[in-house]
This record gives structure tokens, sequence and C-alpha cells, in this order.
């Protein structure tokens, strides 16, 4: 195996049965890798009417050319389906070891299919599949389920993705879990996990994954490795990770504080990654074979929550258990991480629902009554923690929470949606869009919905009006509060994106501190496989991926009317306490209108042109467009 | 078991007991004999103390300091009284001189600082790579083992013990030590497979490949690859308390 497996395992839950399928040239070649793959096949066999719950929806994980080999960070994995959460595109993936054991085992892609008549969990090794009862494992914890699966297995080097309590009870916004914490969170994938009766996919490998061209292969890494480790960012995302952007946005006055209504959060230092690292860190934690170890692992030593110790949290957890739901005590809110890791929840949808619980509370639109007696006020964190539990169990309030904002405002009423902080209904991250124009624009467009993730465009933080110039034609496209340029830049870092969850590897290093130029990632894979693949390929296979994923949604019913804010980020400016930022809004339309140039999608429904998919090969999708 | 006569060999400070230069103390079995009229500084003995069983050993390992660890010194800072430690021959009374040869360094070994490890397996992948050119751990001659639920992440990897416990577990002499590295490595003609030396290893640092062969670190020749990977120094190829 030379970086590929070339092998696609299909999993049939209905008989317990599997085949083992040849992976089409077609899907390296055009595809690349895990989140290519996936979005392909998704295409292709998952009809957008298909109920997400239902056993025709389909759970597909895939992993790219670069997982489990000696490249930084190599370890995603995508988990893929039709979302229970958007009702639209679904994909999530995880750092750990999942991804890289899954190659071990011999498969690019894994396709689960059908469902299950009883709980069950499954476990592959090497190119092997067995089906065991989950029926001892039914509604126990993320952490108790892996214990409890490496015991049977007598091999504490399986790895295991698993689904909570919450996937079980229904939650829409619950994840798969690897290596307890790693968490495909969002889009509700533990949603369609656990309605397939799947607790949990287990996997070991022990087959070779070699270098085509070792000596070549291991050159370009001394090439990354230098990049890596002469980075500007090293040290601090080494000592902090991502947990660093709680200070750093709240300087910038758009960190998400008591739901968005402010960008300032007066005990930010307190609940910062800064602290944290100097407080509660015992070390440093990394994913799979990663040089940038940018995890950690907490123990609390005293006090309420005496001996609770994780690896954790991320900023989007952390934030979103302090400053958006108004609580200045880092302890509680490393509590509320860790029930939602137990649980297997999205940190970000859950402290959307909570906080959005929290603003209607402050309002008159809900009353204690409402909420099962909780006082919703902000920086209640007893009940932030209760109401985590109740959503978990969709008991009481809980349950009127547990299928996303959207659906909670509904239920609600009373004009409560306007304050609904999603996009395509996936509830949006722990930034002020409006303090971040480039991320604003990124988060309208996103496939998936409200999510950050698929573009991460960074640049914006650089003032470098050179390099703004240079590489997308505008100084203001170096600036976070400025418009122009913008569209190009979501658009590159899209394409960035696109190339870390195809080749799996983390976007820290691919698009965040932007390591590996599509030029170096061309050279490595012709290093490592068998195929060959130049910098315009590879750029081409992103955009693809890219416009096969909005097709994707456009079957589902989104247009450019959808690709937008929520009411509060383009009307309401952030008060004058923001710094820099305070008074901005986000002017959307501008941006949008030069993203769909630089894309060439129609401006009105925002579907790709038939100029662009001929340019991109996706002939084959014009007619379910057009 | 050697005898040892411990003597006052420099006064570099300022000594208020006093003790005086050629003032000495003996110990003679488990037995410390004092000279009629003399004494012995409390403080001083005490620091060297748990030292003199040390040096009184016969055992003459590889990779041992203490035959070549004469002086010791006062722990107070302004006394400086430097003892010497003279190793006698109980039968023959002479005193035993163990030279150190031309090249006779002590070797490095590998360290490991498991409260440092991230748990990535960087370093299994790169000697499985190095090794077997397959970047799968499976086969790798250093192996992480990770406890999630408690942050810990232990590597295991032979430590190039002085008195080898595998070594002397196999009933066959399948293991040697290489004479430069002093890493262990397997004559894999002679092995049987019994493991026996798997179980005798105390950091569980030997497993088997599944053609049931001990796998253990043959620290590359001398330039580990493993510890050239890690990013956070987890594992270093040195002495002890030094700098590389």
């Amino acid at each position: 195996m030379f970086g590929y497996c070339n092998k696609v395992l299909r999993i049939n839950l209905t008989n317990e049965s599997y085949t083992i399928e040849d992976l089409p040239e077609e899907y390296i070649k055009k595809y690349l890798g895990g989140r290519g793959f996936n979005m392909k096949r998704l295409y292709d066999e998952v009809s957008p009417e298909v109920d997400a719950l239902g056993p025709h929806n389909k759970f597909i994980i895939g992993v790219g050319p670069l997982s489990g080999t000696l490249f930084p960070g190599s370890a995603r994995v995508n988990f893929s389906a039709k979302s229970p959460q958007t009702d639209s595109l679904g994909d999530s993936n995880a750092g750990g070891f999942f991804g890289p054991e899954l190659k071990f085992a011999g498969f690019d892609q894994v396709i689960i299919e059908g469902k299950a008549k009883e709980k069950k969990y499954i476990f592959i090794k090497n190119r092997e599949v067995t089906f065991h009862s989950a029926r001892n494992i039914e509604g126990k914890d993320v952490f108790e389920t892996q214990r409890i699966i490496l015991e049977e297995l007598k091999d504490d080097r399986v790895q295991v993705a698993s689904v909570g309590p919450a996937a079980e009870n229904g939650v829409k916004y619950s994840g798969v879990f690897c290596n307890l914490v790693r968490a495909a969170a969002r889009t509700g994938m533990g949603a369609v996990l656990a309605s397939k009766n799947v607790k949990a996919v287990a996997v070991r490998g022990t087959m070779d994954l070699k270098a085509k061209n070792p000596e070549e292969f291991m050159r370009i890494l001394k090439e990354v490795d230098h990049d890596v480790y002469n980075h500007y960012e090293y040290e601090t995302r080494k000592l902090m990770g991502t947990t660093k952007l709680v200070h750093a946005l709240n300087e910038a006055g758009c960190l998400a504080t008591r739901h968005f209504q402010t960008g300032r959060f007066e005990h930010a230092e307190e609940v910062s990654g800064e602290y944290l690292a100097e407080t509660y860190k015992k070390k440093s934690k990394g994913c799979f074979a990663c040089t940038i170890p940018c995890s950690r692992f907490y123990e609390i030593q005293k006090g309420k929550y005496k001996g609770l110790k994780s690896e954790g949290p991320e900023f989007e957890g952390l934030a979103g258990f302090s400053s958006r739901v108004g609580v200045g005590d880092i302890e509680s809110s490393l509590k509320a991480v860790d029930l939602c890791n137990r649980y297997g929840m999205d940190v970000i949808s859950v402290s959307e629902c909570i906080s959005f619980a929290m603003e209607l509370y402050q309002i008159g639109i809900i009353t204690k009554e409402d909420a099962d007696g909780l006082d919703l006020t902000w920086g209640n964190s007893d009940s932030v923690l209760e109401l985590i539990t109740k959503i978990a169990y969709r008991k009481g309030f809980g349950d009127v929470l547990a299928d996303g904002v959207v659906k909670a405002a509904e239920r609600i009423g009373k004009n409560s949606e306007k304050y609904a902080m999603h996009v395509k209904k996936l509830e949006i991250f722990q930034a002020d869009p409006r303090g971040l124009k480039g991320y604003a624009l990124g988060v309208a467009v996103a496939s998936r919905g409200g999510d950050h993730l698929r573009s991460e465009p960074s640049f914006e933080f650089t003032e470098d009006s050179e390099e703004g110039i240079r590489r997308f034609g505008a100084a203001e496209s170096a600036f976070r509060l400025e418009y122009k340029g913008k569209g190009r830049v979501v658009k590159f870092f899209e394409e960035r994106s696109a190339l870390a969850d195809c080749l799996n590897v983390c976007k820290n290093t691919i698009t965040n501190m932007e390591i590996l130029p599509f030029e170096q990632a061309a050279e490595m894979l012709n290093a490592l496989t068998e195929y060959n693949f130049s910098k315009e390929e590879l750029q081409k296979i992103a955009e693809r991926i890219v416009n096969l994923e909005r097709a994707y949604v456009v079957r589902c019913g989104i247009t450019r009317k959808d690709d937008t804010l929520p009411e509060r980020f383009l009307k309401e400016p952030l008060p004058s306490d923001c710094g820099q930022s305070a008074g901005s809004v986000v002017e959307l339309e501008l941006m949008l209108d030069e993203y769909y140039k630089s894309r060439n999608w129609n401006f009105i429904t925002g579907i790709p042109t038939i100029e662009k998919l001929m340019e991109l090969d996706l002939n084959d999708i014009i007619k379910d467009l057009y | 078991m050697y005898d040892l006569k411990v003597v006052v060999e420099e006064v570099k400070g300022f000594c208020d007991m006093p003790m005086h230069v050629g003032d000495y103390f003996e110990v003679k079995g488990g037995k410390i004999v004092i000279p009629e009229g003399k004494y012995m500084c409390i403080w001083a003995l005490q620091s060297m103390m748990p030292f003199l069983p040390a040096k009184q050993r016969k055992i003459d390992e590889e990779n041992d300091w203490i035959p070549y660890t004469e002086r010791l010194c006062c722990p107070d800072p302004n006394g400086m009284v430097i003892y010497r430690i003279e190793t006698i021959d109980p039968l023959t009374k002479e005193v035993i001189k163990k030279e150190r040869k031309e090249g006779d360094t002590v070797k490095k070994r590998m360290l490991v600082n498991e409260d440092l490890c991230t748990g990535c397996r960087a370093c299994e992948t790169v000697c499985s790579f190095n090794h077997t050119g397959s970047f799968c751990g499976e086969n790798a001659k250093i192996q992480i083992r990770k406890i999630e639920e408690e942050g810990k992440d232990i590597p295991q990897v032979c430590r190039q013990c002085g008195n080898a416990p595998c070594i002397e577990a196999c009933p066959l002499d399948a293991l040697y030590k290489n004479s430069e590295t002093k890493a262990v490595l397997v004559n894999e003609d002679k092995c049987i497979g019994c493991k026996k030396c798997e179980k005798a290893c105390p950091f569980g640092s030997i497993h088997f490949s599944e053609n049931n062969k001990p796998i253990i670190c043959d620290l590359c020749g001398g330039d580990p690859a493993c510890v050239k990977r890690c990013p956070v120094s987890a594992l270093t190829y040195g002495n002890a308390g030094k700098k590389n």
C-alpha cells in the first residue's frame, strides 16, 4: 500500500454482512482523499430526499493519502452522511488515532448501510469485520464505552469511534468521538450512527503502509519540519493550541459574549488559554505523529470539581461554556466540556442552544417555569451544567433544545427565531462575525452550514498589506475589519481546507499555518503514492470538491438567500466597548458578490454555472442542477 | 565486598569541626570504624552514607560509573572538605584502583520522561518506517502505551540496562550487546521464541513480532531516529543529568 489502500469496505448492517470493493481510480484522481471520497460517495449514493435517520442514509468514513504517515498531524478522519440536524450535507472530522488505524487496517473508505436489528458495535481488523453485541454498553457514556470495548477485545491498541447517550437519545447535534475527546461533533453524525443501532466502530490494523519513494518522502518531510518548527505560531500553538483564541479574540473585541450581545468578556483572562496553561495544564498532548502537540491534559486538584481530569478543551468548548454563557469560572467551563464529551455532543451547538435560552430568559420570552425551574441568568454555571444533562437525555426543557436552535425557536415561538444563531440550521462558533469579515463570509457560504472550518480565512489577521495585494489583489484582504478581497480569500482558504480534509491532515497546519503549499503537496504525494499530481491538479480537485458540495446542498434546496448570517450580525453594531471592532456590522452582500464572481457561481441563485462545472469535469452533475 | 577507607584529601574552604587533611575512617564489612581518639563530622558522614554500600559492591557492570567515582564533597558550601574514598581488598589489604581507559566513557542511553510524552506515536512511526519501510507502528522497536483516561503515555523502549535482565533470562544466548552502542541485539537464528526476555524486562520494552521474535531497540546504530522525531524531548539519548 503506497499512500492509498485502494480498498473500500461496505458494511450492510441489516444482514450483518460486508463486501470489499476496489477504490475507483476516478476517486483518487478527481477527489484525492477522505472528504473528497466521502462527498463523492454521498453525492452518488445518498439522495437529498433520504430520511437522515432512516436506514437509507449511509454513514461514510473516509481517510486520505497522508493518513497514518509521518506527516505532522496526519491523524484526521472524516465521518459523513446526510445530516439530521441540517437536513443537508453532513460531514465532520476528528483527530486522534482512529484514521491512521483504519489505514493500517487496509481501507481508504468505509460505508455503513442499513440498520442493525439490535445494538451492535463493529470491529474492523485487517480487512475483516466482526459484529459484536453492544447490549452491555447501551446508553453508556463515551469514556465507559471505549473502556469496555478495549477490555472485550483485549487489545489496548484498538481505536474506537463511538457515540454517547446523547446520540442514542436522538440529540440532533450528537457526534462521533474518538480517543475519548476527539470529536467529529458537527452536523449530527453521532445521531446517524446511533439511528443504525451502532454504538461504536472499533478498528485495529497491522498492515504495511509504505512510501513509493521513501528517501524523497523523507527529504520533503524534512522541509516541512523546518517550516513547522520555524513558524511564528509554533510555540503558542504548542503551549495553548486553539485556546489561545479566548484572549486574542477578546482583545480584538469579537469574542462571542452572552450570546453575541457583545464582543468583550470581563472575565476573559480568567478563562483564557494562557490561564489554563499556567494552572490546570499537566502536559501537552498530540494527535497521531504530530510535531505540534497543541492539545493538553489538565487536572483540577481541589474544590467543587476536584479530580476532574481530561484532555482538552479546545477554544470552541472553552469559550462556549464561559463567555458565550457569561460564566467566568473556568472550572465549571471545563466541567461543561467534559459533560459534552462524555454524553457525546457538539460543544458549539450545545453552547448555542443554552446561550440562546439564556438570552430568551433575559428578555422574558421564556420564564423559569418554561425551563423546568432553572434560573437561566447569565453566568449561572449550575444551570448550564444541568441543562447539558437535560439535553443529552431529552428531559423536560432539554428536549426543546435537543433538535438544534432552529427547531427550538420553532417550538418556543414568540419571534424567538431571530435570536437563533445559525446558518443553514447549523449553530455558529464562538467568534463574533462582525469583527472578522472574512470569517463572516466563510460561515455564510460554508457547505455544511454555520461553520468556520470549511474556510478558516486566518489570513485576515496578518495585517500585511503587501501580501494582501500580492495574493488577493487588495491590501484590505489582510485586515479583519475590511471587506475588499475577502471573496477571493475565502475561496482560497476553502480550497486549502478541502486539501487538508482530503489529505486528512490537521487544518491548524495546512490552513492556518499554511504549511505544505499546493506545489509541495503534489511533490509529497508523488513521492508517497503511485499516482502523479501537479499543483494545478490539486487546486482543481479542491475546487471541484467545494463545487460538488455546493451542488449537493443546492439539491437540498439551498440558494443564495441561505448564504446569510443571523440578523444581529447584519444589523446590530458591536457595542462601544469592543475596541477596534466597536460599531461593526457585517456588510455581507458585497462580499458575497465578490465570492460568487471568483467562484463563477450564479449571482442570483448561487448555483455553480455550467461553464464552471464543465471546467471542473463535473459534467455528470449538470443534469441535477439544471 | 570491598572495604573502604575514606580520607580527608583537601579542605578547600573553612571547616569549623575542624576536619584535617589525612583524617579518615574505615568501612569494614557492615561496620564503620573510626580510629581511636579521632572523630568524624556527622554532616559530611550522613551525606556520603548512601554511597558507601554502593562503593563496596564487587560487581563490575557495564556502564557502571561508581568504580570511577572517588571523591565526595561535604555539603557545607563554606566548608568544601573533599573526601577521597579508597577501595580496599579485605584479604590483600591492597588499594584497588580502577583507572579510566582512553575512550572508556560512560555510554549514552535512551532516557525517557513519561511526564513529557504527548502520546503522538511519531517515534513509533519513524522507527517502523526506518526499520521496515512501513509507517504502521506495529513492529516498531518503541511502543507507546496509553491510558487515555489518566492522560498517561508511557514510552516502552530498551534502556540498555547495565546488567540486562533480558540477556540473563535468555536460555540460548540469543541476546547480546553491541560492543559500541551497548544496544541489545537479537540473534534470530538462536531465538526459540520462549519470551523469557519479554517477562524479564523491567520496563516492558520487549514485544514480539508475528514471526515470534523479540523486537528490541537497536539505537539505530547510535543515532536513534525516534529521539530526533520527538517534539517535546520526552525521549533523549545521552547521560542523565547531562545536556547532550
